[in-house]
């Protein structure tokens, strides 16, 4: 027994020896605890920038240490951001210093796809690609050069612009926010631009579905017209959002009408009732300038209804209240409201247009505007100026370029009154692989269609049709995954670039981001890239972009600011409001006598401006053949007639709202979270890890349907589904929540799972899309849930 | 067992020979036993080894669950460890005689079940390494800080309570020369059972067992004071001191009854561990499952009265929320078992009083998780989310083997030292009949000068 | 002696929560992995809580930004036992991270939940460590952590103010998530100096303070929404 015990204390010891020299070490703490980061107390710097993640373009200030950069606040000279930002650009130098960046080109050594690289020098990639560009040009076969560009706005896009034309392709195909406003704007006012919303000076902002706070051309913008520093309780403007779904914009406008899917044009024809019924319009300012009010003979001498009538005839405040959920009383008192306010606008965006019938729906919420005389008025909508910046040198073409621009763009073409989704035509035309249309070389710029696209299969087949793909991603995206050869762009807080404010925004601002940490050693500025490859081209396509790099290019650009004779350096506020009053005067002194301290003091400020704008100028108004707001364009009348089905516009028609498809019994609606920057969200974790708060969800796609759908459907909150409609499905992380209306399924776009696995509700879409513009219908699609 | 050993211990009186055998004979299952708990015990070490290399992340604590097992283990084990030596204590005081046989054992739980149960909130430390700064900053205004001073002060004096009362039974084991002579010389410290040692002795008793009730009394008070000084919805209670106190000595009971039915049957000591003191015991049960409905019910009452939102979202997830089922289960455990059980005569026996001390013990770790649980997981903010809190595989492991622990000292220690009082059985048999007498008459009107006051 | 606090509109708040990324920019705050999220460890020193009520369309939404109140009476301090958590003559209740032997107690005291806890070591690859504020401490695993007013701002603009010889001023202190806030929904100051924004916005009719009646006199006020 005794022999027993001794084995036995034997055991212990031997399984205590064990586990000690397992690593006892790591049991107590050495030196770990605090991660050695090298701090040292450093050269601080900061430095004026822009934020290039989205559209809104918002003045930044980086905090540089030692070179890193630690730390992005916003630049509170800006005009349109005011030292705002949102978390995508705060969480920007996660970007920056995001683990997975590329470190150098890469040039494709397996298959394609296969994932196999090997790294080169910048150098040496660039002079890959300019041969095969001297080839393609060589072959007398410029066309076959493609790019698919992503929203670059400013010297970026006008750069590759020139380059094509020069090189002689007419295949720069845009894959950028497209929101139809510009097609309403051409046909009413014949004016080919985007309006501008002047929220800053509105006292009613009357948004139908835009997602002011999310999403937009630029949520700053909004935020500061929301709530303007220095200004509190009454004297703020009220925000009212006509939306579908309790958005975190419905969330905090002042006042919030929840309306059926599809009936926002009819809302908005219900408000034009009671205008004109109760007299409120503008009565003076549409007898003036506003044509089609009053019935009106058309082109073959047939006297057709006008505004008026179409109006007073179909849109009986209690119809529209059946068809758009809203009670009378909400309606009549909405309109009243936008009526008394003498500086009220509607806003309206991709959620009106992109439907069916988007580009009438969007001119029925427009219509409100002019109703009440709003264009061209502070607080209403105005054609802003661009900044006048010093144009490219002339192109110049040499043979080859002319022959080459000739040739038809690849692709269906574009529908009567837009661009429509230019980009998945592109590709539906090359996957079709009609010889003609072949592509020899494609370059992705800011473009990631393989994930981003609603029809990736579309694009997996046109890539395979396509010998040679570039792409200059900084990541290594879907897209880039298929390329042959990577030459990864620089980061944004690491390259020069012009920050053009979005449309929306009413006055010019040329914001500049300027490098604010050295360059990545593998990354190449895409810009320098292009003015590279034309030098190495030669010839006319040289001559055409006689730039030594991008930044003597934007140099070059801002001597037009320079010698403009308006505007002004970014200031403080006061400057502002002092430099506007001269402006009005007709006053402008030059606070530079020479370019150089000009432009150094611009930079340093991050940017220029222009907070003047004349609404004297009636060219602001419209630019249509008798100088009149066309309510009813004639090219649309005619395209209508075409069609045969004897649409006219402003009548909607009210009982086609679908409630569900065989086996499909839930609508479908994509919308964008805050935090999302187009696809490329899973680039910032502190992103990733809370793509929203609204629900409170970490890390995982989800989709939203209200607790009632969820009970009958026998789903409970959190459970992870997979969202089916006809065309695919994927799976997410279903939440009930009161804000969605039941029999939706509010669907977040841009998401991946943790794994990288994409969730994205616009690859379910029933491909539906409006004929007028081309833009894709975004909730019409009907789906099912189940259980995952 | 040696020869000589076994000759030795034949040459002892019955009591003794029959309380002495265990600690030199040895049986299979002991050995088994002994395997079983030590493999426990590596495993949870092994467990622990995890959770302080890779970090507290290995359990299942969240924000705003901040504390689990841990301290659900420690608020239970501190309150078993009141088994012993308040128990013992008061029935010394209170001069019970049916005390004599078990508060060796009692007190024996006490002391082996403090170490275990004051480990637990270092187990639960994010920063084990730095447990000293307790002392070297040390903030007295922190609960926990008091907690520190009277646990100490607990196992301490907890210590020299089972040690002093054990002395005439080690020199016995030494006068015997059954078992490590050298040891039992050295700790019997030389003591002859002279009738002034004895007399120094028994006063040194009568007045450990007095300060040792205070002592007691304050480290379950503090216990229920680290979560009363909170303003967390259903801690923030005055009663939450007499609460726990009386809840310690309830589980304690309920230990001391577990201990001894399972004593009683390895060790054959039917002849100490009677019907009667399982009677007796099963009564004081009785007692306290009656008070701990009582002061359950005030608690529960009060805030349903109160109705104040936060403390109404706490109260309901334990009524008829999440934590329904571990509520309910205490009530069956902690009230209706024991109640029924024990208020019965025919069911206060050795096998009654073993299922209602089993059912007190798991209806009081269950009643320590109600407590620390419910209350963590629902903030008083209602706009944040309430949390969730499920024990990961880590902690489960470590409290086993802190269980297992105990059960393993405790076996051994039954190997080194006697597990009934020898020498108090045997001056029972001496001299209680005559004691008792002469109190009883003591009491009785009339009696007492005919006996007189010696 | 200032006495530091925060007044937040809640009318003007859009729930963007650029409040909380600025937070996690400026005080080296990590993100957690998917598991790890999932079981509640994720860090938001300022956290932008919602309550989302009514049937649909009547529905109403309110966006509740949460910092640490840093209570005038914080009930969080009295119970460390290693007084790793204090409030300082400023009012402003912060943490010893070196000495916080994570115990949690502090964090469970808080009426306000706004203490997080390094359940592991903080995570930074390699290159992200580029971004790490260096005037801010990385937290190791196993202490508490919570919303410090961004101490370490005051010390550097209080620094500044001595080398100009001259006052500190109001906006020489400014938290990250004030600066930040593009509604101006977060005014930071001195409550007890009149000439600061929240001296008199604490006045305002609409001003209110969470789980007040506790008593532990928090310095982070609201202004109610409007109707
Ligand atoms: N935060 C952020 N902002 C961005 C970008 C970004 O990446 N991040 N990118 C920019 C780009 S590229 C784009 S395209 C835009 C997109 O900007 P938005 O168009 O604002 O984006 P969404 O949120 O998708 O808009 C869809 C909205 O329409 C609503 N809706 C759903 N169904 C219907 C319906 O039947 N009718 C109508 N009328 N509305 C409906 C949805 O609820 C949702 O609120 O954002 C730009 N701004
Ligand atoms: N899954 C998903 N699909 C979508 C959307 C979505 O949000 N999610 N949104 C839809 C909408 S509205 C649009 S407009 C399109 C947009 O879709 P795309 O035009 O494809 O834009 P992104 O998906 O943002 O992809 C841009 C790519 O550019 C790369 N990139 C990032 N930074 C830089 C840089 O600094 N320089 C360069 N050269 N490249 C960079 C990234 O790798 C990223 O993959 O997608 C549509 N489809
Ligand atoms: S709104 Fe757009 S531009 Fe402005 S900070 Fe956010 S991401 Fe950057
Ligand atoms: S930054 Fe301002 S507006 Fe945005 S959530 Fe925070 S407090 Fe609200
Ligand atoms: S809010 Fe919580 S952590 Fe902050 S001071 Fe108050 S009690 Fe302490
Ligand atoms: S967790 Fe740290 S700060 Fe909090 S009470 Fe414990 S030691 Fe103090
Ligand atoms: S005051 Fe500083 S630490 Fe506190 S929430 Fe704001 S940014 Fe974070
Ligand atoms: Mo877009």
């Amino acid at each position: 027994m005794n022999q027993t015990r001794r084995d036995f204390l034997l055991t212990i010891g031997a399984a205590g020896a064990g586990l000690s020299a397992l690593g006892a070490q790591d049991v107590f703490w050495t030196t770990e605890e605090i991660p050695d980061v090298g701090w040292a107390p450093g050269i601080e710097e900061r430095l004026n920038s822009a934020c290039l993640i989205c559209p809104s373009r918002c003045g930044i200030q980086g905090r540089v240490v030692d070179g890193s950069l630690v730390r992005i606040v916003g630049n509170t000279l800006h005009p349109l951001s005011r030292g705002g930002l949102c978390p995508r650009g705060l969480a920007g130098v996660q970007m920056l210093y995001h683990p997975e960046r590329l470190a150098s080109p890469l040039v494709r050594v397996g298959s394609r796809g296969e994932g196999e690289w090997r790294s080169l020098p910048p150098e040496q990639a660039i002079s890959l690609l300019a041969e095969r560009l001297q080839t393609i040009r060589g072959n007398g076969r410029p066309e076959s050069l493609a790019v698919v560009a992503g929203y670059c706005a400013g010297t970026v896009e006008d750069l590759w612009r020139q380059f094509f034309q020069a090189f002689g392709s007419p295949n720069y195909v845009s894959d950028a926010y497209e929101d139809g406003t510009d097609s309403i704007m051409s046909l009413m006012h014949g004016i080919p631009a985007r309006p501008s919303f002047d929220l800053d000076g509105s006292d009613l902002v009357v948004s139908f579905g835009a997602s002011l706070f999310e999403s937009w051309w630029s949520p700053l913008q909004a935020f500061v017209a929301y709530a303007p520093p220095g200004v509190g309780g009454d004297e703020r403007p009220r925000f009212i959002q006509v939306d579908t779904r309790f958005s975190r914009t419905a969330a905090r406008a002042q006042e919030w009408v929840g309306v059926r899917p599809g009936s926002y044009a009819v809302l908005a024809m219900g408000l034009a009732y009671v205008l004109i019924r109760d007299q409120l319009y503008d009565d003076s300012f549409v007898r003036e300038h506003v044509s089609g009010f009053e019935d009106f003979p058309d082109e073959q001498g047939r006297l057709r209804e006008g505004y008026r009538s179409l109006v007073m005839r179909n849109y009986r405040t209690e119809e529209v209240s059946e068809a758009t959920g809203v009670p009378v009383e909400r309606i009549t008192s909405l309109a009243r409201s936008f009526a008394e306010s003498g500086r009220s606008v509607a806003v309206f965006g991709p959620d009106v247009t992109q439907a069916p019938g988007g580009l009438l729906a969007g001119m029925a919420v427009h219509s409100l505007n002019i109703l009440m005389g709003h264009v061209n008025r502070p607080g209403g909508i105005l054609f802003g100026d661009s900044p006048p910046l010093t144009p490219l040198v002339p192109p110049v073409l040499d043979e080859t370029a002319r022959a080459g621009s000739q040739r038809p763009r690849i692709g269906r073409a574009p529908p009567a009154f837009g661009r429509g989704t230019q980009a998945l035509r592109f590709a539906e035309a090359i996957a079709g692989a009609a010889p003609s249309t072949e592509v020899e070389a494609l370059l992705l710029y800011y473009a990631n269609p393989l994930a981003s696209s609603s029809h990736p299969e579309v694009w997996r087949h046109a890539l395979e049709q396509i010998p040679f793909i570039v792409s200059f991603s900084p990541f290594l995206d879907e897209t880039a995954l298929h390329a042959d050869l990577i030459i990864p762009d620089l980061l944004p807080f690491e390259r020069w670039q012009d920050a053009p404010a979005p449309d929306s925004y009413p006055y010019p601002v040329w914001a500049v981001a300027q490098p604010m940490v050295e360059p990545h050693e593998g990354g190449t500025h895409t810009g320098d890239v292009v003015l590279d490859l034309a030098a190495r081209l030669g010839g006319t396509v040289g001559e055409s972009l006689p730039y030594d790099d991008f930044l003597t290019l934007l140099r070059t650009r801002a001597q037009g600011l320079f010698s403009a004779g308006h505007g002004m350096v970014l200031g403080s506020e006061f400057e502002q409001r002092h430099h506007r009053q001269m402006e009005e005067r007709g006053w402008w002194l030059p606070e530079h006598s020479e370019f150089e301290p000009f432009w150094e003091d611009l930079v340093q400020r991050g940017g220029w401006t222009d907070l003047y704008y004349d609404e004297t100028d009636p060219a602001r108004l419209a630019w249509t053949p008798n100088g009149q707001i066309e309510l009813m364009p004639s090219s649309l009348l005619r395209a209508l007639d075409g069609e045969g089905r004897g649409q006219v516009p402003y009548v909607f028609d009210r009982t086609q709202d679908v409630v569900s498809v065989n086996g499909f019994p839930l609508r479908l609606m994509p919308y964008r979270v805050s935090t999302l920057a187009s696809g490329t969200l899973t680039l910032q974790r502190w992103l990733a890890e809370q793509p929203s708060i609204l629900p409170d969800i970490l890390w995982t796609p989800w989709v939203e349907v209200s607790p009632a759908t969820a009970a009958e459907l026998g789903f409970h909150d959190g459970e992870t589904v997979w969202v089916v409609a006809a065309r695919g499905r994927y799976r997410a992380r279903l939440k009930a929540s009161l804000g969605t209306a039941p029999g939706n399924v509010g669907a977040p776009y841009g998401l991946r799972h943790p794994d990288g696995e994409l969730a994205n509700p616009l690859q379910l879409l029933d491909g539906s899309s409006d004929p007028f513009t081309g833009l894709p219908s975004w909730s019409t699609t009907f789906v099912r849930l189940e259980r995952a | 067992m040696r020869p000589e050993v076994r000759e030795r211990l034949s040459r002892l009186s019955p009591d003794q020979q029959a309380l002495l055998r265990p600690m030199v004979h040895t049986s299979r299952g002991f050995y088994i036993g002994v395997a079983v708990l030590v493999a426990l015990m590596i495993w949870g070490i092994f467990a622990y080894y995890l959770q302080v290399r890779y970090g507290l992340g290995r359990t299942g604590l969240n924000r705003p669950s901040y504390w689990g097992i841990y301290i659900i283990t420690f608020v239970f084990l501190i309150g078993i460890s009141h088994a012993g030596t308040l128990i013992s204590a008061i029935l010394r005081v209170s001069k019970a005689e049916w005390r004599r046989a078990i508060t060796r054992s009692a007190e024996l739980i006490t002391v082996l079940v403090i170490g275990f149960g004051a480990i637990q909130p270092i187990i639960d430390l994010g920063r084990p390494d730095r447990v000293l700064n307790v002392f070297l900053h040390a903030q007295p205004r922190s609960p926990l800080l008091w907690d520190v001073v009277s646990i100490g002060l607990y196992f301490w004096s907890c210590t020299i309570y089972l040690y002093v009362p054990m002395i005439p039974d080690l020199a016995i084991i030494r006068d015997a020369g059954i078992k490590a002579p050298r040891l039992y010389r050295y700790l019997a410290l030389g003591y002859r059972d002279t009738p002034r040692q004895r007399a120094v002795l028994e006063r040194i008793i009568g007045v450990l067992a007095i300060a040792v009730i205070p002592i007691a009394v304050s480290v379950h008070t503090i216990i229920g004071w680290i979560f009363a000084m909170t303003l967390r919805p259903m801690w923030h209670s005055t009663i939450f001191g007499p609460y726990f106190v009386m809840g310690a000595i309830y589980s304690g009971i309920g230990a001391i009854l577990v201990a001894m039915v399972v004593l009683r049957r390895v060790y054959r000591l039917e002849r100490y561990f009677r019907d009667v003191h399982f009677d007796y015991l099963g009564r004081m049960l009785l007692l306290m499952s009656l008070l701990w409905f009582y002061f359950t019910f005030a608690e529960y009452l009060t805030v349903f009265y109160g109705a104040e939102p936060a403390e109404m979202r706490t109260f309901w997830s334990k009524i008829t929320g999440t934590y329904a089922l571990p509520f309910w289960t205490m009530a069956f455990t902690c009230f209706l078992i024991p109640f029924f059980l024990m208020a019965r005569k025919s069911t206060r026996t050795p096998r009654g009083t073993l299922i209602a001390g089993v059912s007190v013990i798991i209806g009081m770790w269950l009643e320590r998780y109600n407590i620390v649980v419910p209350t963590s997981v629902n903030p008083i903010l209602e706009i944040e989310h309430a949390g969730h809190y499920l024990p990961s595989w880590i902690e489960l492991s470590i409290m086993a083997a802190c269980f297992s622990g105990f059960a393993l000292l405790y076996m051994i220690a039954t190997k080194f030292i006697p597990i009934v009082s020898i020498w108090e059985i045997e001056e029972g048999k001496e001299d209680s009949v005559r004691e008792v007498a002469e109190r009883v008459a003591s009491y009785l009107p009339g009696t007492a000068d005919a006996v007189g006051e010696a | 002696m200032p006495r530091w606090g925060m007044v937040v509109d809640l009318d003007r708040c859009t729930g963007c929560a650029a409040c909380e990324l600025a937070c996690k920019s400026e005080n080296n705050i990590p993100t957690v992995s998917p598991e790890q999220a999932e079981m509640g460890r994720s860090l938001s020193w300022m956290k932008v809580l919602t309550k989302l009520e009514g049937e649909f369309p009547e529905t109403s939404m309110s966006f509740f930004p949460r910092p640490c109140m840093h209570c005038d009476n914080p009930p969080c301090i009295n119970v460390c036992p290693v007084r790793a958590t204090y409030i300082d003559p400023e009012g402003i209740v912060g943490q010893i991270y070196p000495r916080c032997i994570g115990c949690r107690y502090c964090a469970n005291a808080c009426p306000y939940t706004v203490k997080y806890f390094n359940w592991y070591g903080p995570e930074w690859a390699d290159s992200e460590r580029k971004h790490l504020n260096p005037d801010v401490y990385v937290r190791p695993k196993g202490v508490i952590e919570k919303c410090t007013f961004c101490h370490h701002r005051l010390q550097k603009a209080r620094e500044e103010a001595r080398a100009q010889d001259r006052e500190l001023r109001e906006r020489d202190y400014q938290p990250a998530c004030a600066e930040i806030c593009p509604t101006q929904a977060i005014v930071f100051g001195d409550l007890d100096n009149s000439t600061h924004r929240v001296a008199s916005l604490k006045e305002d009719p609409r001003a209110m303070r969470i789980v007040e009646d506790l008593g532990t006199q928090p310095k982070v006020y609201y202004l109610r929404q409007r109707e």
